[in-house]
């Protein structure tokens, strides 16, 4: 009797099981922000409501580098912002968009995205998911629409199988878009220069590089502060109004006259590979750069920065070992890896 | 002996096959909020001539805002609100104009709402649905919704092509151009109940945008399209556009 009611049982469980839908489980392999040794914590989570998986980073991969997410098909995210430049653009103040034009700005480098709360040289952009939505749309860049690039989108069946297996639904829609190139971009991290290296006690420096970073200690930490190597604000750092232009920096975001001519600090890492410098692109070598901290910052500027009212004052020889210093910061495991080159 | 264990398989392929208690029959839709744009006392036409408070004449070909947040508040003080509660009301689009969903039964007085989205959701990333940045409603230079847009012409305009362009967003200080709206609901209170579907009815009438906290003319400002103190001061206005039209229940 007891085994014909097992029996029994287990057909029912059998026949219910039957009745319980069975979804293939969507497999999703979950992947996590590295935080280098001795760093701070992020200012915020970018990926609290986009968790960062394998799926989602090839996804955004592939989105970085087609070029069809343009207007004419030319540009990509990665036309502007190349591998081997640390993800900014090679020698160009600046870069080329759609029809033979410019951008107004120079592109920076993209790494360590996850440590900067505010977006482009006038942090007008709040979130790395809507960033991309500039140049898409500007018409200096991209030049395009959301609805063109879904259209071009959909109609790729690689596209179909790679949003469905990096998000549950599966749709093809901007939000997984965006939020896919995000796992891509904010995945750019760099942490692996020479400078690094003799943090973590596996190089040392020349002695050129030491005098160096103790210049660079004294007269820049305190604005392209380690290790991120900016502070993430808003400065003026003396440089003339580009007539042209007449880009006015943050205040064009916030209104206020107080952040005329100011700027985000870029970071310092890769510095030799993303010259020209500033946000204009006009100064054309770290020679140059050091040179208008030390005699042509236009000390009459009433919003320049407080810690630059007296220039700064760096010695030739000072000047050479900061640039012997500043090479150290090139990070050549970034600028090979090939989890950020593009894809087959 | 069968018989028991019989009876059980029975039983338990008849719960089984029995749809799943997953749908819950209070959560059916119960009320319903209807936006009817006017243009001073008629209901606005796209691309037809009104004259505005000030006689200044004007045609609107495009006209979309965020309604957002909306609760409602009953007789004894307590405010329910919809889930999830954003949506972008298009003249252009009839279904985008109403929306329903499920309050707990009550006696309400008080219908409440943002116009414009809040600001957690300006900084929170890509959003989809009403938010999704499809529907040109999003900066993309200054990151943020565009609470209010309304496009058209004047032949009072100055601007290019005689346009009028009010493109009204900002979310944080003193630019918040976010608006928070309280209606009273007329013949209040108001019984909403599982058995029937409440519509409220509201128009907004966007003869207000030139006329109520602050005068604005055409002539003066037909384009405001950066956040700022003319984005509050028509945001200000634009408030005191809606009313209750009616309210029905069937």
């Amino acid at each position: 009797m007891k085994i014909k009611i097992t029996i029994s049982l287990l057909l029912i469980v059998l026949m219910a099981s039957a009745f319980i839908p069975h979804q293939p489980p969507h497999k999703l392999t979950y992947l996590k922000l590295v935080i280098p040794k001795g760093w701070p914590q992020p200012p915020t989570n970018i990926f609290a409501t986009n968790p960062l998986t394998e799926e989602g980073f090839q996804l955004g991969r592939k989105l970085f580098y087609d070029a069809r997410l343009s207007r004419d098909s030319n540009f990509s995210c990665a036309g502007c912002h190349q591998q081997f430049a640390a993800f900014a653009t090679y020698d160009h103040d600046f870069s080329h968009g759609f029809n033979n034009s410019f951008t107004t700005r120079n592109a920076p480098g993209l790494f360590n995205i996850a440590w900067q709360k505010e977006l482009h040289w006038d942090g007008g952009v709040n979130h790395i998911e809507v960033q991309p939505l500039s140049p898409f749309t500007a018409a200096n860049e991209m030049a395009t629409t959301l609805p063109e690039i879904l259209k071009k989108l959909k109609a790729d069946t690689a596209y179909a199988r790679l949003f469905k297996n990096a998000f549950a639904d599966g749709m093809i829609n901007s939000q997984h878009m965006l939020k896919a190139l995000a796992q891509f971009t904010g995945s750019i991290q760099s942490y692996n220069s020479k400078y690094d290296k003799v943090k973590r006690g596996e190089d040392s420096f020349t002695v050129s590089e030491a005098l160096g970073y103790k210049t660079f200690m004294a007269s820049c930490n305190s604005c392209h502060r380690e290790p991120l190597f900016t502070d993430n604000s808003f400065r003026n750092n003396g440089l003339p109004l580009n007539k042209k232009w007449m880009d006015k920096g943050r205040m064009t975001i916030t209104g206020n006259l107080a952040d005329s001519l100011k700027f985000k600090v870029p970071s310092l890492r890769n510095i030799s590979l993303t010259f020209p410098y500033m946000h204009d692109g006009r100064v054309v070598s770290l020679g140059k750069v050091i040179d208008h901290y030390r005699n042509s910052i236009d000390t009459a500027q009433p919003t320049l920065d407080m810690l630059l009212k007296k220039r700064i004052a760096i010695s030739d020889q000072e000047k050479v070992d900061l640039i012997s210093f500043l090479l150290t910061l090139k990070d050549d495991v970034l600028t090979h890896d090939p989890r950020f080159k593009q894809p087959n | 002996m069968m018989k028991p264990a019989l009876c059980l398989l029975i039983f338990f392929c008849v719960i089984f096959l029995l749809p799943p208690a997953t749908v819950n029959a209070q959560q059916q839709p119960n009320i319903k909020i209807s936006f009817i744009n006017y243009a001073g006392n008629q209901p606005l036409v796209p691309d037809s001539l009104y004259a505005n408070c000030w006689k200044e004449n004007y045609s609107v070909s495009r006209l979309k805002y965020y309604i957002s947040n909306i609760a409602l508040q009953t007789s004894n003080q307590k405010w329910n609100a919809e889930q999830n509660s954003y949506h972008l009301v298009d003249e252009s689009d009839s279904l985008s104009k109403n929306f329903s969903f499920y309050l707990p039964s009550g006696n309400y007085t008080t219908l409440s709402f943002l116009i414009g989205v809040d600001s957690l959701k300006n900084v929170s990333g890509a959003q989809t649905g009403a938010l999704d940045p499809l529907n040109s409603m999003f900066w993309t230079w200054n990151s943020g919704y565009i609470m209010f847009k309304m496009e058209g012409t004047s032949p009072q305009s100055a601007a290019v092509n005689n346009k009028i362009e009010y493109h009204i967003g900002g979310f944080s200080g003193v630019d918040n151009a976010v608006k928070k709206i309280r209606l009273q609901l007329a013949g209040i209170p108001v019984a909403i109940n599982n058995k029937s579907i409440t519509e409220i009815i509201i128009r907004a009438n966007i003869d207000k945008l030139w006329n109520a906290a602050t005068v604005l003319k055409i002539t003066e400002t037909p384009v405001c399209t950066i956040p700022g103190p003319l984005a509050g001061r028509i945001a200000a206005n634009y408030t005191t556009m809606f009313d209750v039209l009616k309210i029905v229940q069937r």
